[in-house]
Order: structure tokens, then C-alpha cells, then sequence
């Protein structure tokens, strides 16, 4: 590799701040990742990374009398975050822009400056300093002079950035054929247009989330399918409370926490379409698995059960009076609790204890 | 004559691994958590409960690997349990416990 003697005095000085790059680049990345927490979003990925010697000789080579200082080039610390929305790299840009000064002249977001007639790489590259109350002691004030650059994407267009880079698209030494030119546009424009619809889908998501919501708020549950939004919601009314409690005062037993997801494709498997059956499912078992669970917890001394115990025993009642037997019991657990050997002795116990209640056929 | 409780406290394969032997009841309860109480700096790793020798658990005992679970889980660490005889699966499973722990 020749460097002219300017670009290797630009190298000689980057190595020289080693240091002080990492530090930046630590620094930057610590208060992002903070406000990004802070802010609630869910990010696909949030990488840092100093320039390597090698890839900075590289740049010097080609265009080293471009940079009057090192501080010209405004990538040696970079940045990425990776959104899963095209919505969020919007946010993302409002939060750095509120936590870092951006040099606006320097920055460039590729999304406007396509042309309309062609897709390609869309991304958003700000360049950006820290702020001199960031960095107001004497060890660290020489970082807010030197630049960073934050490139903010999603990850789809990420997707399209990787294999563009691997297959060598851009920049390769020979001219593409205008034939093979088209299909890298027909699948960026597909990515494109996946991003847009994955946003649109969860506006939609979002705003049926809170229909349901209002809708199980306002007591509508025969009009609300049976899904895992809708079941979520359900929970929030707290409908197996009540059962609970009564099973709990057996042993003035504490009840613990736990999630009553799992249960979700047994009420399925009965045929419970709406949020409404489930609420009658409630009603016509819950004396039946009261006595059930009265039967086996009455001869131990557990004080302790977790909070879905009455699902648990209301799924057992129902089970067992839709004929399903040994299996069915199995079942239940093997769905709830996932499959386990032990699982065929413990329904056999629920059987025998079955037998002897008013609803066993 | 009634089965004391002994523990013992390895580490393994990266992993924290205590050993429950007797009856971990009530009474055995508040020894058996000062004992515990080594798993409760797991950091991130495994924390195994090896109960091939444990014949009986009470809910003392049950909130014991509870309070170990709140403890560790959010830093980290996976808490499994490993060797139950039948009648502590069984207890396991009709409480409802089975979802909280993993099993090997």
C-alpha cells in the first residue's frame, strides 16, 4: 500500500488516538443505547465499532488529499442501529438529534436524495459531535472535537446493504448489464414495500389491541374472538380470581404468579371461539373443579400453589366431562406444563379422585 | 427414625449445583436457605437443584427454590431442577410449579 506522506501523517495521528477513539465510541454508544432504552424502542441490532487501521489506510490510499485533518473523516467511530420499522428509524434520528449535535452540511439521508425512479440502499447517516456539557472534564473534553457517524436502518434495508456489499454491486470493477441492474432494483423496491407493510401492519395491530382492550374493558366478550391479544386482556379482569381464592382458602394457601398462556390451545381445543365462551366455560365448571382440587389439596399441606391452579383444574373438569379420560388429563398437562413421563402418573391420580364426584360419567 | 436434611454445594461444568438429600420440610427449611444461600451469587451461570435424593418437600421447601428462582432469573441464570422422584413431580405439577422451573 503507498500512502502519500500527507495520508501518512493522518495515519500516524489516528493511531496516536487510539484511545481517545475507543473512549468516544464507548461514550456514544453507552448514551444512545440509555435513551433508546429509555424511549421503549425495540431495536434489531446497536453496534459501534472504531475504524480499523486497515480500512482507514484503504480510504487514505484512494482519497487521502480529500482530508485536511483527521478529524475530515467523520467515520473513525461509527455507529449503527438496526429498527425493525421504517417508523423507528424516525424516532431513532429524533433521539440522536436531541442528544448529540448533528453536522447537518455533513449528513445525508439517502431515503430523499433517490431518485424516484429507482430503489437501491435507503439509509440515514448523521454525522454527529458530543456536546460540550457531555464531556466537561479535562480528560474527556477533546472528544466533543471529534466527529461520529450514526447510520440509522432498518433491518430489512440492512438485509439489502449485507448481500449488496457481498455480491459487490456497488463500487465492482465491472459494469453490471442493465438486465442484472433491474433485478437488484425489482428486489430493493420489494424490500421497500415489505418495510411499508410491516409498519402499516403494526399501526393495525396496535389499534386492534386496543379495540380488544376496550372492547373486554366494556364487558363485549361474545364479540371478541378467542386469541392470544384478546385472552391477554381477558386476564386483566382477573377472571379466574375468584376460584382461585377459593381453592387457595383449602390451605390458606399463597397464591404465586404465573403465566396462563400455555392454557390458551386447550380452551381452543373445546371449541371456545370468543372471549364470551370462555366466561361460560368458567361458570359451568367452576363448582366441578372447586371439589375437584378440594379433593386432592385437602389431603396434603401445601400452602403454596401458583395462580393458575383454577384454570388448570377447570381445564381438567372439562376435559374429563367431554369423555376424553386418562388421554385427555394427560393432555392437559402435556399442553400446559409441556410433556413429561410423570405426567401420565399424576393424571391417573386426577382420575381416581374424579371417580368419585358428582360430575364423572 | 425421621430423615435429616443434607445438602451439598458443588461446582460444576461452569455451573452451581446443590445437592438436596432427607426431607427438606419445615423444620429442615431454615438451615437448607442459609445453605441455599451460596447459589444466590450464581452471576449468570446455571444453577442446578439435584434432587435424585430428596424424598419430600413441603411448601417451605417449595418457596425455598422460589425465592431462589426470583433471586437468580433476573440476573441471568437458569435455575434447573433434576432427579425428582414421583411424588415431587407430582406436587410440581398440581400446583401449577412446573411452568416456573426448567427440568432436566
Amino acid at each position: 500500500m503507498s500512502l502519500s506522506p500527507h495520508a501518512a501523517a493522518l495515519l500516524s495521528e489516528y493511531r496516536q488516538k487510539q484511545d481517545e477513539l475507543k473512549q468516544l465510541s464507548q461514550l456514544v454508544y453507552d448514551r444512545l443505547r440509555q435513551k433508546l432504552i429509555e424511549q421503549g424502542l425495540e431495536l434489531n441490532a446497536l453496534e459501534c465499532r472504531v475504524k480499523t487501521e486497515q480500512s482507514l489506510a484503504g480510504k487514505l490510499e484512494r482519497k487521502g488529499d480529500k482530508y485536511q485533518e483527521l478529524t475530515d473523516i467523520t467515520d473513525l467511530v461509527g455507529l449503527r442501529v438496526v429498527t425493525f420499522y421504517t417508523d423507528d428509524v424516525d424516532k431513532v434520528a429524533a433521539i440522536v438529534k436531541h442528544i448529540f449535535n448533528v453536522d447537518w452540511k455533513n449528513s445525508i439521508d439517502k431515503r430523499k436524495t433517490h431518485e424516484l425512479t429507482s430503489f437501491g440502499y435507503l439509509s440515514l447517516h448523521y454525522i454527529c459531535y458530543l456536546r460540550k456539557e457531555q464531556v466537561n472534564d479535562n480528560d474527556t473534553a477533546a472528544l466533543a472535537d471529534i466527529p461520529f457517524e450514526i447510520q440509522m436502518r432498518t433491518a430489512l434495508q440492512h438485509v439489502w446493504s449485507a448481500i449488496e456489499h457481498d455480491i459487490g454491486y456497488k463500487g465492482g470493477t465491472v459494469k453490471l448489464p442493465a438486465e442484472y441492474r433491474r433485478q437488484f432494483s425489482r428486489l430493493a423496491g420489494m424490500l421497500e414495500l415489505a418495510d411499508d407493510e410491516f409498519s402499516r401492519l403494526r399501526i393495525t395491530m396496535t389499534e386492534y389491541r386496543r379495540q380488544v382492550k376496550s372492547l373486554v374493558k366494556s364487558g363485549h366478550l361474545d364479540e371478541l374472538l378467542l386469541s392470544t391479544d384478546s385472552f391477554r386482556n381477558f386476564l386483566d379482569l382477573h377472571p379466574f380470581s375468584k376460584l382461585n381464592q377459593r381453592i387457595a382458602a383449602v390451605n390458606q394457601a399463597e397464591l404465586f404468579p404465573a403465566s396462563h398462556m400455555s392454557f390458551l390451545p386447550l380452551l381452543e381445543s373445546y371449541g371456545l371461539e370468543t372471549l364470551g365462551d370462555v366466561q361460560k366455560f368458567i361458570a359451568d365448571n367452576t363448582e366441578d373443579a372447586y371439589q375437584l382440587a378440594l379433593s386432592w389439596l385437602a389431603v396434603t399441606d401445601l400452602d403454596i400453589l401458583t395462580d393458575t391452579i383454577a384454570l388448570q383444574n377447570l381445564c381438567l373438569v372439562c376435559s374429563i366431562k367431554r369423555g376424553e379420560g386418562l388421554a385427555g388429563v394427560e393432555r392437559v398437562y402435556n399442553v400446559a406444563y409441556g410433556y413429561s413421563e410423570n405426567n401420565e402418573i399424576v393424571a391417573r391420580t386426577i382420575m381416581d379422585l374424579a371417580k368419585g364426584l358428582p360430575f364423572y360419567k | 427414625m425421621e430423615q435429616t436434611m443434607k445438602t451439598t454445594f458443588k461446582e460444576e461444568n461452569n455451573s452451581l449445583v446443590m445437592y438436596f438429600e432427607g426431607r427438606l420440610d419445615t423444620a429442615a427449611a431454615v438451615q437448607t436457605e442459609r445453605d441455599m444461600a451460596v447459589l444466590n451469587n450464581a452471576n449468570g451461570k446455571d444453577v442446578i437443584l439435584d434432587c435424585t435424593n430428596l424424598s419430600y418437600i413441603s411448601s417451605s421447601g417449595l418457596r425455598l427454590f422460589l425465592g431462589l428462582l426470583k433471586t437468580v432469573k433476573p440476573k441471568g441464570s437458569h435455575v434447573y431442577i433434576t432427579g425428582m422422584n414421583e411424588d415431587l413431580r407430582q406436587v410440581f405439577t398440581m400446583t401449577g410449579f412446573t411452568n416456573l422451573f426448567e427440568f432436566k
